[in-house]
């Protein structure tokens, strides 16, 4: 979808969720808006709206483009409701818990057991944080951070795909720990933002210390110039040289500070079946999980290396590890199940060679520095 | 002594964590307490959010958009360039025509639509507030106030100011005191004197964002450009001493040298959009349509006339600014047509600015001129409309003037289409597309279709002549400008022995007026009188009692148009030179 389209229909929307009524009349549409947004809307009961900017003449049409002051009520008006809302999400059939195991690495496949399935019900939050960082530029992003109250744990959602399979749950009344989420899906931000907030400290504070330079170079030779050609001369013309030079100091700090803010936007409470598993790992003791049905995130496990608590997870010497933490020295040298692969083994007609001997980094430079002596 | 400078720019902290918003708290006290406003509600404030973002200056935003705005590559290139590499300093310094005012209000509208500026203040000369309050207005949805009192500095967040009401107490303390997100300074080559009270109050406000607006940073020396390029940014040209050393050839400091590592370090503040292959506007013809009066009009032009100089010098010293202004519109009436000037004589009976000797001459003038039928420039202008099939452009100052116009032309079977500031926009936008149709003739007064897009027609007809020029070449401006593809037709129409005969003198024979580009005119003019305008100039003349010192006022008037118009073409000269190929870009 265009941009043009994804901002017309936007505004379109948002005129009938307040209850706008809108008659299309290209290159024209038609809105009669009920009284209570007049107001802030600032129009009057009926009234047109363009998206051309070249018809903003016609019937004195609200021009609706980028920068235009209609868009700008509107999106405020927009931004303004649907602060908080509650929805549910139902198990999308037997055999979700196997499947999410699965997509977290824990499936039978891989040798993790699932003992026991104890299913419930739980309600996760989803909070939205507009997030503008700033200097002489402004850099805006928007998150959504979900958050499991009972779990504590946070993780991050792709807005395009968040409203898939959520139903309306207008009847449900909730009274969810929101202090307790709050700080959890901040502390997510946090961590999910570090990167891009160091990357734009950095850029501001090369420019600002590019700047400074220039300024102290210039006034500071300056002054030796005026020094040079009369030793004698007036002391006030040297601090009015150097007041200049504060005042644009100053002015500089200021325009390169950078500074990193975040709004919570909304919040959204998702009633979300769950299971609370035991599961057995290989050559391990059984430990205790949860699963819910919309993310499909296995909660309660911590990796045995860097104690992060976000999947995918490689069972690993009776526990669990990342996917990302590279594995042990003992574990790159030593043969070990792997989930089957449906990809033929080179060098066999139908795929079931003998499978290759393992080794380890040394063997492989070995073999690779025994290829090239050869004649 | 000085810091070093790794140290004042680290601030202590090593890192930068988000600061979370205070009002998060309410939300959180208020969410779930009552009903939500359901699904689609919750997806809106999202894409609410979404759409409203800022991603720093990947695109311009307001561009696409702009109404009443021809858009051009070049000034699209220009602002990009303004906000990403020179970071919203900058000196625009296109040449003339190339639309420089039209690049600072989108830089501005750009800035505004992020947040980024919040307060701004636009600096030009007096004469010029007017315009750049209604350009804002018309074209970027920006709402600026021009400077009336004190109290505007704090009430008013976008403010435009003369600079020269500005710079003075009270209001220098009070526009140094506001800490302004953007600066513009429009006719920036004012500022050339770093000892001037113009540079100094300039270099005294606080700013995040500065646009110097020059077509000529170079006026007379190399310091000018020094000047200019250290209130922007010092040390962007070395140090003073450094300077003149290295970039300035000549003692008298006329002559640049090392002029291709002068450019490239200019290239770092400056954008020079040149006039190119594309930019060549179509040559203009001018037709001298000069017109004898009938023997009613000539007795009644003359007649007013003496009223005038009468008026005019017999309270000589005593006479009202409103008094003054008054013999000016009626001379300039009476320039126009015998059915403009009726009227307000007609008012002017009833005036108390004059007595009752001169209000009984002030009747008998009334009454001479609604004798009068027609008006022989009326069926010249007919004659001349018969002989083209060409749509034309047919411009008058006054309403009434444009009325009788438009019975003659439709008598005569024309199909005209007025148009004037008293019309409602949806009635201009239906004006402006009738003309584009079938009508033949757009008939308009001075508000004639400012900013509209007329380049389709190339006959601008001068049906009177506005005093001040600048009026003038603002008419031919409406389809003499950029996208005009075919030679530009300006008919003249004015009475012999009239003000506007002067006028014409001056204009077209003393400095080919007609043959500038529009914005040059502003340039020449400038340079004459800082303190009078040339209306207030042509009517000190016109009112002189004899003959003989009226020719004589007239030729000094001349003779310096003529050395501001070489003062001019030296000066485009020398800019050139110093700046030519300063902008990367290919000529526009």
């Amino acid at each position: 979808m265009s941009d043009a389209e994804a901002l017309r229909r936007f505004v379109l929307d948002a005129l009938a969720d307040v209850g706008a009524t809108v008659s299309e009349a290209e290159p024209l549409s038609w809105i009669h808006a009920p009284e209570r947004v007049r107001s802030g809307l600032e129009v009057p009961a009926t009234f047109a709206i363009t998206f051309d900017p070249d018809r903003t003449g016609d019937f004195e049409a609200e021009l609706v483009a980028p920068g235009s002051y209609f868009l700008e009520r509107i999106v405020a008006l927009a931004a303004s409701r649907g602060r908080w809302d509650v929805a549910r999400f139902e198990a999308p059939g037997a055999g979700w818990i196997e499947r999410s195991l699965s997509e977290a690495g824990l499936g039978s496949e891989t040798g993790v057991h699932l003992e026991t399935a104890e299913l419930g019900q739980t309600v996760l939050l989803l909070l939205s944080f507009r997030v503008t960082l700033v200097s002489d530029e402004k850099r805006e992003h928007f998150h959504l951070i979900a958050v499991s109250p009972t779990t504590g744990s946070a993780w991050e959602v792709d807005p395009t795909v968040e409203d898939s399979g959520l139903m309306a749950f207008p009847e449900a009344r909730i009274e969810p720990d929101l202090e307790t989420a709050y700080r959890l899906g901040t502390e997510k931000l946090r961590e999910t933002t570090r990167e891009a907030v160091g990357a734009f400290r950095a850029v501001s504070l090369g420019l600002l210390e590019e700047e400074v330079r220039r300024i102290f170079g210039y006034f500071d030779r300056t002054i030796e110039e005026i020094q040079a050609a009369d030793p004698d001369g007036s002391q006030d013309l040297l601090r009015a040289v150097q007041g200049e030079r504060d005042r644009r100091l100053a002015e500089t700090l200021e325009r390169f500070d950078p500074k990193a803010r975040a709004s919570l936007c909304a919040i959204r409470a998702i009633h979300v079946p769950t299971a609370l598993l035991r599961l057995r790992l290989p050559h391990g003791s059984g430990i205790a999980a949860t699963v819910d049905a919309w993310s499909r995130r296995v909660h309660g496990l911590a990796c045995d290396i860097c104690h992060g608590i976000d999947g995918p997870w490689i069972p690993h010497a009776g526990a669990v590890r990342c996917a990302r933490c590279p594995p042990t020295p003992a574990e790159s040298v030593r043969p070990r199940g792997r989930p089957r692969s449906d990809t033929p083994r080179r060098g066999t007609r139908d795929g079931r060679g003998s499978a290759r001997s393992p080794r380890g980094s040394t063997a492989r430079s070995r073999a690779s520095s025994g290829r090239r002596r050869a004649p | 002594m000085s810091l070093p400078a790794s140290e004042a720019a680290r601030p202590d902290d090593a890192s930068l964590s988000l600061q979370f918003d205070d009002a998060d708290a309410d939300l959180l006290a208020r969410a779930f307490r009552t009903p939500g406003d359901g699904p689609r509600a919750w997806r809106l404030n999202g894409e609410a959010h979404r759409i409203s973002l800022i991603d720093g200056f990947d695109r311009l935003l307001a561009w696409p958009s702009l109404r009443g705005v021809v858009r051009y590559p070049h000034q699209e290139r220009t602002c990009l360039r303004v906000l990403r590499e020179m970071r919203g300093r900058a000196i625009l310094a296109d040449e003339v025509g190339l639309g420089k005012t039209i690049e600072a209000g989108l830089l501005l509208k750009e800035y505004a639509i992020r947040g980024l500026v919040r307060r701004a203040l636009i600096l030009t000369p007096a004469s010029l507030t007017g315009q750049w309050r209604e350009e804002m207005e018309s074209k970027f949805e920006l709402p600026f106030a021009v400077l009336r009192s004190v109290g505007d500095w704090e009430r008013r967040p976008f403010l435009i100011a003369s600079i020269d009401t500005a710079k003075r107490d009270p209001h220098r303390a009070l526009a140094q005191r506001t800490s302004w997100d953007l600066v513009i300074v429009d006719e920036a080559h004012r500022l050339k004197n770093r000892l001037s009270v113009n540079w100094r109050f300039v270099a005294g406000l606080s700013k995040k964002y500065m646009l110097l607006l020059t077509a000529t940073p170079v006026q007379n020396d190399m310091d000018e450009l020094f000047n200019l390029v250290s209130l922007l940014k010092p040390g962007a040209l070395h140090t003073y001493d450094r300077f003149v050393e290295r970039y300035v050839g000549s003692a008298d400091g006329r002559v640049p040298a090392h002029v291709p590592e002068l450019r490239d370090r200019l290239r770092d503040v400056m954008v020079r959009n040149r006039r190119g292959i594309a930019f060549t506007l179509p040559p203009r013809r001018v037709h001298s349509l000069p017109v004898r009066l009938s023997p009613r009009e000539r007795r009644l032009y003359d007649d007013v006339t003496e009223f005038v100089r009468d008026a005019y010098w017999s309270v000589s010293g005593r006479m009202s600014w409103a008094a003054r202004l008054t013999l000016i519109v009626l001379q300039r009436e009476i320039g126009s047509s015998t059915f403009a000037v009726a009227e307000t004589l007609n008012r002017l009976t009833q005036s108390p600015l004059f007595g009752s000797a001169e209000r009984g001459r002030l009747e008998a003038l009334r009454d001479d001129a609604r004798a009068i039928p027609s008006n022989v420039k009326a069926d010249r202008l007919a004659g001349f409309l018969r002989s083209s099939d060409e749509k034309a452009l047919v411009f008058t100052q006054y309403l009434r003037t444009m009325q009788y116009l438009k019975g003659v032309l439709e008598r005569d079977g024309h199909r005209v289409v007025v148009y004037h500031g008293g019309l409602q926009p949806s009635a201009k936008d239906a004006a402006v597309q009738a003309f584009r149709g079938d009508g033949q003739i757009f008939l308009s007064t001075e508000a004639g279709g400012e900013g509209r897009n007329l380049q389709f027609a190339r006959t601008v007809v001068n049906y009177d002549l506005p005093w001040n020029p600048l009026r003038i070449e603002q008419r031919i401006g409406r389809v003499h400008r950029l996208g005009q593809e075919r030679e530009v037709h300006v008919v003249n129409l004015w009475a012999q022995d009239t003000v506007e005969a002067y006028l014409m003198e001056l204009l077209d024979r003393k400095i080919h007026m007609f043959e500038l580009v529009v914005g040059e005119l502003d340039l020449i003019l400038g340079t004459l009188d800082d303190r009078r305008s040339f209306e207030d100039m042509m009517m000190e003349i016109w009112t002189l009692r004899q003959a003989e010192e009226r020719r004589a006022a007239l030729r000094r008037l001349g003779d310096a148009l003529v050395r501001a118009r070489d003062q001019y073409d030296a000066m485009r000269e020398r800019n050139d030179e110093v700046l030519r190929d300063v902008s990367d870009e290919v000529p526009a």
